[in-house]
């Protein structure tokens, strides 16, 4: 029989890479290979340029020495490596187009200056592996042939589907560059016209002093030569001010002429200032004497000095009308400039006003960061944030924060200037793939006052009392307090016909009765029957405040009315503009496909409204909201509630109290504060140095390094899957080690699988060393403990111990995991130790992709409408249970474990949707427990 | 337009194209580089018909001259194509140019290849820029031969000048907008099998996919047609629809080789034929849909599409070198003439692998209520699930084989690490990789197939 690698041998080789050559038949050269070097390595095609990454060069055609380098970003010459940069710029400088008429014109007296629109050109070594964006434009300068010097700047790469792909991209940005140095260079310019016309009026009141000095020696009638040369002189400085002044004026002139290109990014703040500046200098010597003026015999030479002090110590008078000594002395010049290559040519760096050459320097720098790295990953990562856009419902489960510089990734950018407005855009400019949280530091520098400013500053002196009267008490009466509660909620708990229960906290802002948002009582008992018997109220929220903002429930407790009372009298004082501000904000919702059970169930009242019955009257009823509203509807909503509440910009978002709808709200500084005392309780300075980023976003750097602290768990630890399988079906998870740099790293990991962490990951606790309570249970979901041998470590330990129905243990030191068992399919794929995924980076896209789904998974859940709600008014909430229930198991295919993780998820996105104004604290606002033995897993 | 422009050469040819409707195209150059007198333009086409924008000939030449600009350095290997591409603001044009060598009266001379466009048209260009790009260097192969045997090339060029014209022409009022309503398409059926079979469905979508987001759809009915590749373009990224096209009511374009969606009407005997050639040059193999008989063809993966396109292309390029005359060419001739390659002909095949991303989608989309966004989010967010998971299958074998330098030899793993073991959903996801890295299908399996068209062709030889 014959196999294939005997036939292989007798195979031909002209197919297979051996070229077999053919007399008869058609060259290579003609023809197309058959199997290119793509078919062998796909990454191989751009790995043959002599440069290691992509690069941006500017380059110039100097009137001395032709095309030449003279800077690249960054500029590091291993860059480049062994590229021809100085070919490489002849290249590129002789595609310019931009060879228009400069110089004299026929029929007119003086030269003009040509305003030239920039041009772009995309060209390819391809033999040398390098294709280039190059942007073509030309600067003033005086002392150049034409007044103008031609550069260019390139972005270089070796893929050239990178650059037409990005071509848009590109162009906007290095315009924008452009108009930078452009602007620049016409300030230095004008600036440089001012000096020369001084240098010139000076000369020119000498000469003519000369002059007359020689006409009064000499006959009337007899010119000497001498006298003749200096009468020419004379004339040639006049000619060259005449010029000059009309260059003044032309380049005053340049804001004024239409644009060609409708590509080009202009600053109106730049050019109304460069006008301006242009606009001064040109009245300031036209104003100047003429200089044949200058001929008048009858002035002395007394007079005539005067006149040159004039020119040559003019002083200038700043705004105080403090007389200063002048920038610029003028100088005798020569009315004929020197040749070619006598003269120095001005770098770049002085043919632009420095400010205008490091502000385009660092546009570019950016520039080359946004554009750097592989085209497949920067293509994929639009599309992701261009998809993720889209599905803001869901976003805050794992995604990281879209910010607003993301708006303008997908080829919208703003136009911008790179100094004037460099503060209020520099977010756009600032690569966005890398940064996903904002800088709470710069959003606190750039946010407007809050309006609540006095409130605030009440409810941060007394909170401040309360916090430290909190910080005198004992922890016995926090456990107290908690054990109390969780004693209700087992005896509660007791009656139920299941083992499971969850938990849901309430607000404690009673709402106002005669509120027209207060639900009544119809509504109530709706909720009620709606509320699954299962599902069991707990008395522990009540005392406390809000899912959002638990940071000290005591001091809350009783800080809360009072700041209700001082920003209602606030809202009723001065800021009675505020206060409608905010009830313009609370747009109601489109209910016309709102649903109850028997008919509409949130009929007329908007979510805030929801949330508000749910605290008040029928707590539970948290645990069964459907949605059966459009998400769309309520985004905007969402959005104006960011700019009422600075929620989704504070560093401590989560812990923020919501804006209900009547009001009833604290003030951000009182909730900082708070959560600052309950920090100083718990963890004191530890978090500031947390690897997750607390009080910022984390980046995706960050994100994919805890991918590889992930991987390293997974393969680590078989009952990785358990532990998985905990943080997303909601239970916390409390991570026990000795060594605080191993716990800090395993929870980095861990907090990848935590859903809804919060804008700052604000449900992770990396690093504890004191006692919890049942509160910080509810705020955490993963929680680095300390373990210590002392007397407060027994005290954790007792912590530990009593709260073990609600948490799961993973002890990093023994290397164990107490948790109920698990044994389900949907997280096999993530949570496999004999996964063979190399990299951390490779293994968090993997893991990016399976929560992606799981997302998805739970949004159909929670917005199929026909699963929530019953077909008919006969029909129970226990046949709608069923529904539910067979849905996942039938539909999705999911286990009862597996279910599980859908249901909290569910629970989240329905909260999240519902109550927009907690934000990211929705995920706060449940625990789940299990009545299920825990089991102890080992390696 | 400047006013220094160069008299005009009375030598320059000209033909002009009628064109139907407005065409965006300025004209068309073929310029080369004279050894004694520098940049000469060779032949103008300009479209006849309604125009954006008027140059004359002296400024189209003037424009012609300069895409030369430069490239008497060049220093490319012989038989490479460059391409180059300017925005001339100045001018208010862009003009895309492809540089390449070729003898003209027994010299070898510097040639450039151009199509010059107003510049208010750059955002509906760009995306076609490949499109016409790759149309044009294959033809540039062609008439290189022809410059070779002293032919003349402007009748191979006029080949693909005029069906470019056509193509940009018809895209300028039937392309696909970047933003599609859902509400147009099949997704919006308040229940699945309402406007088409679901099975239909399920398999137009999962080829449609597998075929990296190329199908023709094909019908008697323009609306029907219609919403069908609106549906199919809401899987495919903002880009990727500009370069798709609506069919037209009242009577059928031509295929469009390149377009990622394309709508055909069948003619008036319920037949519609599809030029062999311009199928096989499609750089991604295409999904075959005919709406009438809810039929859905796929052609072979793309290693496969790749491979075959080469030869063809290689054998057309040997039939043409072996011509004896200039009359002998014709575009859509298919090629017999190499004993080493006979195409098949059939090369639509039934949809083989079944997947489950796809069908789950599809099952549960529609139990999500139409009319809101419900049913667009949950698309997003499958979208970007296959997005990412291309991604990750990308960097699994990039880590594997340490960027292509050692061969991929993991397949099983990968298919068990990524929870892609049914072959139609990995069939998906490395369609949507190979999109990103081109080249990825025949890295990945190119070598048994490769290994087993030797085998055939060695027992074909016996």
């Amino acid at each position: 029989m014959i196999g294939s690698p005997d036939l292989v041998a007798f195979t031909k080789e002209d197919e297979y890479g051996h070229p077999n050559p053919d007399p008869w038949g058609i060259p290579e050269e003609f023809s197309v290979p058959l199997h290119p070097l793509a078919d062998f390595n796909p990454w191989a095609k751009t790995s043959y340029a002599k440069f290691t990454k992509d690069f941006i060069l500017i380059s110039e055609f100097s009137e001395q020495v032709g095309p030449q380098p003279l800077l690249t970003i960054p500029d590091d010459p291993k860059v480049c490596g062994t590229f021809d940069l100085n070919y490489f710029s002849l290249r590129i400088m002789s595609v310019d187009y931009q060879a228009s008429f400069v110089g004299h014109p026929p029929g007119s007296g003086y030269p003009r200056l040509s305003f030239v629109e920039d041009s772009r050109v995309v060209l390819g070594d391809s033999k040398e592996g390098a294709f280039a964006y190059v942007h073509h434009l030309t600067l003033y300068d005086l002392e150049a042939r034409g007044f103008v010097r031609p550069f260019c700047m390139a972005y270089v790469s070796a893929d050239e589907r990178k650059i037409m792909l990005q071509f848009e991209e590109l162009s906007l940005r290095f315009s924008q560059a452009s108009e930078c140095l452009k602007a620049g260079n016409r300030r230095a310019f004008a600036k440089e016209l001012q000096r020369k016309l001084r240098d010139l009026e000076y000369t020119h009141s000498v000469l003519q002093k000369e002059e007359g000095l020689q006409r009064e020696a000499g006959p009337q009638t007899m010119y000497s030569a001498h006298a003749v040369e200096k009468a020419n002189e004379l004339a040639n400085v006049e000619k060259s001010i005449y010029e000059h002044r009309d260059l003044l004026k032309q380049i005053s002139l340049y804001h004024h002429r239409p644009r060609r290109d409708p590509h080009a990014v202009t600053c109106q703040k730049c050019m109304n200032e460069c006008l301006s500046e242009c606009e001064e200098l040109l009245e300031k010597y036209a104003k100047l004497a003429n200089p044949i003026s200058y001929n008048n015999k009858g002035r002395n030479v007394g007079e005539e000095r005067d006149q040159v002090d004039d020119f040559g110590g003019e002083e200038e008078v700043d705004d105080d009308g403090v007389k200063r000594r002048p920038s610029y002395t003028p100088q005798l010049i020569k009315a004929k400039s020197a040749k070619c290559f006598d003269k120095r040519l001005k770098t770049l760096q002085e043919l632009c006003d420095e400010t205008f050459y490091q502000a385009t320097v660092r546009l570019l720098k950016e520039t080359e960061k946004s554009f750097r790295g592989d085209l497949c990953y920067l293509h994929t990562r639009r599309l992701d944030k261009m998809l993720r856009r889209k599905q803001q419902v869901t976003n805050f489960l794992f995604e990281e924060e879209l910010g607003e510089d993301d708006e303008n990734e997908w080829g919208n950018l703003r136009p911008f200037c790179a100094v004037n407005h460099v503060v209020d855009n520099c977010t756009i400019l600032n690569p966005p793939p890398i940064v996903l949280g904002p800088d709470p530091h710069e959003l606190d520098s750039l946010e407007p006052p809050d309006l609540l400013d006095l409130a605030s500053e009440i409810s941060h002196t007394q909170e401040l009392g309360v916090v430290e009267s909190h910080l005198e008490s004992s922890p016995s009466d926090q456990t107290l307090e908690t054990q109390e509660s969780s004693e209700e909620t087992k005896g509660s708990l007791s009656s139920g016909k299941s083992g499971r229960s969850q938990t849901t906290r309430q607000q404690n802002q009673t709402p106002d009765p005669d509120s027209d948002l207060t639900p009544d009582r119809d509504h109530n008992t709706d909720l009620e029957r709606e509320s699954s018997s299962e599902e069991m109220e707990t008395t522990a929220g009540e005392e406390e405040g809000d899912s959002g903002g638990d940071q000290t429930p005591v001091s809350l407790l009783e800080v809360v009315p009072e700041l209700a009372g001082d920003r209602d009298s606030d809202c009723e004082g001065a800021t009675d503009g505020a206060c409608e501000l905010q009830s313009d904000l609370l747009v109601p919702l489109d209910t016309a496909c709102c649903m109850s059970q028997e008919g509409f169930l949130y009929e007329a009242s908007p979510p805030e409204a929801v949330s508000h019955l749910d605290h008040s009257s029928n707590p539970q009823s948290c645990d069964t909201l459907v949605v059966n509203q459009e998400p769309q509807a309520l985004l905007p909503l969402q959005d104006d509630y960011a700019v009422g509440s600075p929620c989704s910009e504070s560093p401590t978002a989560g812990l923020e109290l919501p804006v209900g709808s009547l009001g009833d709200t604290i003030s951000r500084t009182s909730i900082e504060e708070g959560s600052d005392c309950t920090m100083s309780v718990s963890t004191g300075s530890e978090r500031a140095a947390s690897p997750l980023g607390y009080g910022r976003g984390v980046t995706l750097r960050q994100r994919k390094k805890a991918g590889q602290g992930a991987l390293r768990f997974v393969r680590q630890y078989p009952f990785a899957m358990q532990a998985l399988w905990c943080l997303l079906s909601g239970r916390t998870l409390v991570v026990l080690g000795s060594d605080e740099g191993r716990v800090r790293r395993l929870v980095a990991a861990l907090a990848l699988f935590v859903p809804g962490p919060g804008k700052c990951g604000e449900r992770v606790q990396a690093w504890l060393s004191c006692p919890f309570t049942l509160t910080d249970l509810q705020r955490w979901k993963l929680v680095g403990l300390q373990r210590v041998a002392s007397p407060v470590g027994s005290s954790m330990l007792y912590s530990l111990s009593r709260y073990s129905r609600y948490i799961s243990i993973l002890d990093a030191d023994q290397k164990t995991l107490r948790c109920p068992p698990y044994c389900g399919q949907l997280l096999a794929n993530i949570a496999t130790h004999r996964t063979y995924i190399r990299r951390g980076s490779t293994y968090f896209l993997h893991l990016q992709s399976t929560l992606c789904r799981l997302a998805a998974k739970a949004f159909l859940f929670t917005f199929t409408h026909h699963l929530h709600l019953p077909v008919s008014s006969t029909e129970g909430p226990e046949v709608v249970e069923g529904r539910r229930r067979c849905f996942l198991q039938e539909q999705l295919g999911l286990g009862e474990e597996d279910s599980l993780i859908l249901l909290y998820l569910s629970q989240l996105i329905t909260q999240h949707y519902l109550q927009p104004a907690t934000g990211g604290g929705a995920a706060a606002s449940y625990f789940n427990f299990d009545y299920t033995t825990s089991v102890l897993y080992k390696i | 337009m400047s006013s220094g422009c160069p008299p005009q050469s009375p030598a320059v040819a000209k033909s002009e194209v009628v064109i139907e409707g407005e065409c965006p195209l300025l004209a068309a150059t073929f310029a080369y580089w004279d050894n004694i007198l520098g940049p000469r333009v060779r032949h103008i086409w300009t479209p006849k018909g309604d125009q954006l924008m008027f140059l004359s000939d002296g400024e189209v030449t003037f424009l012609a001259n300069h895409t030369l600009n430069g490239e008497i350095l060049r220093s490319a290997e012989c038989g490479a194509v460059d391409v180059k591409f300017f925005v001339l603001a100045e001018k208010g044009v862009i003009i895309v140019s492809l540089i390449f060598d070729g003898e003209l009266k027994g010299d070898k001379n510097t040639c450039a290849l151009s199509i010059i466009l107003p510049q208010t048209e750059l955002a509906f260009y760009l995306p076609l820029h490949t499109i016409c790009v790759e149309r044009l260097k294959h033809v540039i192969r062609r008439g290189r031969i022809w410059m070779q045997k002293g032919y003349n090339i402007i009748s191979v060029l006029s080949l693909e000048i005029v069906p470019i014209m056509e193509l940009l022409a018809s895209m300028k009022t039937h392309s696909v907008p970047e933003e599609i309503d859902i509400k147009d398409t099949v997704l919006n059926d308040d229940d699945i099998g309402d406007s088409c079979h679901e099975d239909f469905l399920h398999k137009a979508i999962s080829s449609h996919l597998q075929t990296c987001g190329c199908s023709i759809v094909v019908g008697s009915n323009p609306e029907k047609v219609n919403k069908i590749v609106r549906t199919l373009c809401l899987f495919l990224a903002p880009a990727e629809r500009k370069c798709s096209r609506l069919c037209k009511a009242d009577s059928s374009f031509k295929y469009d080789a390149g377009l990622f969606v394309q709508g055909l009407l069948k003619d008036s005997t319920g037949s519609f034929v599809l030029p062999f050639r311009q199928v096989l040059y499609s750089p991604y193999p295409t999904t075959h849909i005919d709406v009438d008989i809810n039929t859905v063809k796929q052609m072979p993966p793309c290693h496969e599409h790749t491979y075959n396109q080469r030869r063809y292309m290689r054998s057309e390029l040997t039939a043409l070198w072996k011509t004896d005359s200039e009359d002998d060419i014709a575009p859509d001739t298919v090629i017999h003439t190499d004993e080493t390659f006979t195409p098949d002909l059939n090369i639509f095949q039934d949809v083989m692998h079944k997947d489950t991303l796809v069908k789950s989608f599809i099952d549960e989309v529609f139990m999500l209520k139409p009319g809101l966004s419900l049913r667009s989010t949950y698309l997003a967010q499958f979208l970007l699930l296959l997005h990412r998971k291309a991604l990750t299958l990308l960097k699994y074998i990039e880590d594997e084989t340490q960027k292509g330098k050692k061969p991929f030899r993991s397949l099983r793993n990968l298919k068990t690490d990524l929870d892609l073991t049914v072959e139609g959903d990995l069939n998906i996801i490395m369609a949507f990789a190979e999109k990103l890295r081109a080249g990825l299908h025949s890295f990945v399996f190119g070598k048994p197939f490769f290994t087993s068209m030797q085998e055939r062709d060695v027992l074909m030889s016996f």
